[in-house]
């Protein structure tokens, strides 16, 4: 790593530990270590779920899925940005006006049943392992790139999983729900930054985006065929027999494919718990609703951008190849043999090693923010919902924040390991993404197994805790066994859908909630709880309370000028 | 401390809001899922949808995918947000909220 790239890296993670220490929760309470207060105001939880939710599958992910397949990888970008839409017509303002710690606290509370709480927490852990684990291999990915070398006799890859799993787990363990609230909402200012500085500079230096969309969709596209030398070229799912095109749908997935794979991650972004947490975090239920509009528009900016330069990259780095003798072992033929080396490269060609040490940096802040959300939530599940509840249910305020500290190291060692063991060159063949493709598997989970249950609590009073763990595992299983044997199914249709399986998981759990929930007895109090959920009380009593002490601080201000 | 705001809501105040809501949201959904599933319909029935070139050599479908998903998104999160919130304010207690400036006089009288 030379001067520059190190100087770029060095800085970002120096403004991110310095905001982390600055804003470090103040007290040992568990409302200010999980929820920093409740007190974050609309545009910093919206940057900080920017921080939280656009991860390493989204900066590298996105832009490596379009790299490799095209219009086919523009669905990942248009899945993850949909994701918002149910969580602000269903989700956000009543799961906010409810309150509590986490999704399982939510569903146990509403529900009457500690049963509930924890097969959720079940799930959750499940969720939150299966989105640390991409995040670490995106680490792995950058830092092999960047650096290039390890330490204490390990290889690059393994260097850059541990280095940044052991920095984000200190972040969190001290700086809790307020200082990583903080630390995100810095984190994604800098990932947006990094990844307008790179498409600002492709665009100045010549780039014209449609000419290119025109120009490399002339001709079929090729893809490094797994270990072998040489390209292949991809065959189209809509047109068998015809070859792919970068422009046009077909080169990973067929009509049933594109919409199978959007719904599983739009639904998938309702029950995901580091997301879901951060609306706890919102002062009213009106305020979390604004800031999911915050959050669409954020999202369609970073999306957009993603995929035009995945795009630019598929154009630029062909001719690149000749007088950059670097990029010789990174590529086949001219395209790169990890596509999630498209933005990282980019940035080199366009920013020499300074670019490249701006895009990693981002690309490990995307990484670092999202494993700080992840850690926080499962935190929040383990150390509330089992060591508060059930482990010991008399713990004073600072052993339950020692335990949500504990819990994060844990959590994070067995991400480390889990990404130590997998290697994204082993996948490049299978997949057009690694990270955007395992981040899919914590989405499906999501999607299958909470988000039904999540939205029937709070939109059908009948819902029950016996129906809630039903509809849970009836979409947990059915969700893992259709990726089990999508997993052992070669290409086609059928394929394409067990790899993606909520369009089907989803309404198995629904059903099931459903025809359990008719044949058990609501919880006894499920009117007050929908005064909660869907009443707006305080919500009022709080705007009311925040312009009295508006108008109280403007008071003091006049006479402490008329003082003077 | 009695400041003129109703500190709770009725259940029957809160049961029209949320069957009012259920509606919005439901809708909206509705919208949002045809649009999304309108594009591989388009993609599998229209040649014009992939093959032809407008804006600067893209095909509709990829001008869909790369910007105009992301602006039919934002545009429905407003408009369901500010309607939701719309509705919340219209029918849920404003019955003794004091009148504030920006209130329109009589602004209650549309409550159920």
């Amino acid at each position: 790593m030379t001067g520059s790239a190190a100087l770029a890296l060095a800085a970002a993670l120096a403004l991110v530990a310095t905001v982390a220490v600055v804003m470090r929760p103040r007290g040992a309470s568990t409302v200010d270590f999980y929820l920093a207060g409740q007190r974050v105001g609309v545009a910093t939880n919206a940057f900080a779920i920017c921080g939280d939710y656009f991860s390493a599958a989204s900066f590298l992910g996105v832009a490596a899925a379009v790299y490799a397949t095209g219009l086919d990888g523009a669905w990942y970008a248009v899945g993850f940005a949909a994701g918002f839409v149910p969580v602000l017509l269903f989700v956000a303002a009543p799961l906010r006006r409810f309150g509590e710690f986490s999704i399982p606290d939510f569903l146990g509370r509403r529900l009457g049943s500690e049963t509930v709480r924890l097969v959720a927490v079940g799930v959750v852990q499940l969720v939150i392992l299966s989105y640390l684990v991409p995040q670490t291999v995106g680490s792995g990915i950058t830092w092999e790139l960047l650096v290039g070398e390890g330490v204490l006799g390990l290889d690059p890859y393994a260097t850059g999983i541990l280095a940044s799993t052991a920095v984000v787990t200190v972040l969190v363990a001290f700086g809790g729900m307020r200082g990583t609230t903080w630390t995100q909402a810095v984190q994604f200012l800098l990932l947006l930054g990094a990844l307008v500085w790179l498409a600002a500079t492709v665009v100045a230096e010549g780039f014209h985006y449609g000419e290119a969309v025109e120009s490399i969709s002339s001709v079929p596209l090729d893809n490094p065929a797994g270990s072998t030398d040489g390209l292949t070229p991809e065959q189209s799912a809509l047109h068998p027999g015809e070859p792919a095109v970068f422009g046009e749908p077909g080169a990973r997935y067929g009509g049933l494919g594109q919409f199978a794979l959007i719904v599983t991650l739009a639904m998938g972004t309702a029950g995901l718990p580091h997301v879901m947490n951060r609306y706890f975090t919102s002062p009213t239920g009106t305020a979390a609703r604004t800031t999911t509009v915050w959050v669409l528009c954020l999202a369609g900016i970073f999306y957009s951008l993603a995929v035009m330069l995945g795009t630019a990259a598929r154009d630029l780095i062909p001719a690149a190849v000749a007088d950059r003798p670097w990029l010789a072992e990174l590529t086949v033929d001219g395209v790169l043999r990890v596509p999630e080396h498209a933005l990282p490269v980019l940035g080199r060609i366009f920013g020499e090693d300074a670019g490249l040490g701006v895009v990693a940096a981002g690309a490990l802040v995307a990484v670092l923010s999202t494993i700080a959300g992840l850690l926080l939530a499962a935190a929040a599940s383990w150390g509330h919902d089992v060591y508060e509840r059930h482990i010991n249910p008399r713990a004073t305020q600072r052993q339950a924040v020692l335990a949500g500290r504990v819990t994060t190291l844990v959590t994070a060692c067995a991400a480390a390991g889990l990404g130590l063991a997998m290697r994204p060159e082993s996948f490049a063949a299978a997949t057009p993404s690694i990270v955007a493709t395992m981040v899919t598997w914590a989405f499906a989970v999501a999607g299958s197994a909470l988000t039904p249950v999540f939205v029937l609590a709070i939109w059908w009073r009948r819902t029950t805790a016996a129906g809630a763990v039903a509809g849970m595992v009836a979409g947990l299983v059915v969700a893992v066994g259709m990726f089990t044997a999508g997993a052992l199914t070669s290409g086609g249709l059928l394929r394409e859908v067990l790899v993606t399986p909520t369009l089907l998981a989803a309404p198995v759990a629904v059903v099931t909630a459903v025809v359990v929930s008719r044949r058990t007895t609501p919880p006894a109090d499920v009117e007050r709880s929908w005064q909660t959920m869907h009443g707006t009380a305080a919500d009022r009593r709080a705007e009311r309370i925040a312009r009295l002490m508006l108008a109280e601080r403007r008071a003091a201000r006049r006479w402490r000028r008329a003082r003077r | 401390m009695d400041d003129g705001v109703d500190t709770s809501d009725t259940p029957a105040e809160v049961d029209a809001t949320f069957r009012t809501l259920r509606r919005v949201a439901v809708g909206y959904f509705v919208v949002f899922l045809l649009a999304v599933a309108a594009f591989p319909v388009l993609s599998l029935t229209l040649d014009w949808w992939s093959s032809s070139r407008l804006v600067g050599g893209m095909s509709p479908g990829f001008l869909v995918a790369g910007f105009g998903l992301y602006v039919f998104f934002a545009v429905l999160g407003v408009a369901a947000a500010s309607l939701s919130s719309a509705v919340e304010h219209r029918m849920l207690g404003t019955s003794r909220e004091p009148v504030d400036d920006d209130v329109a006089p009589g602004s209650g009288e549309d409550l159920p």
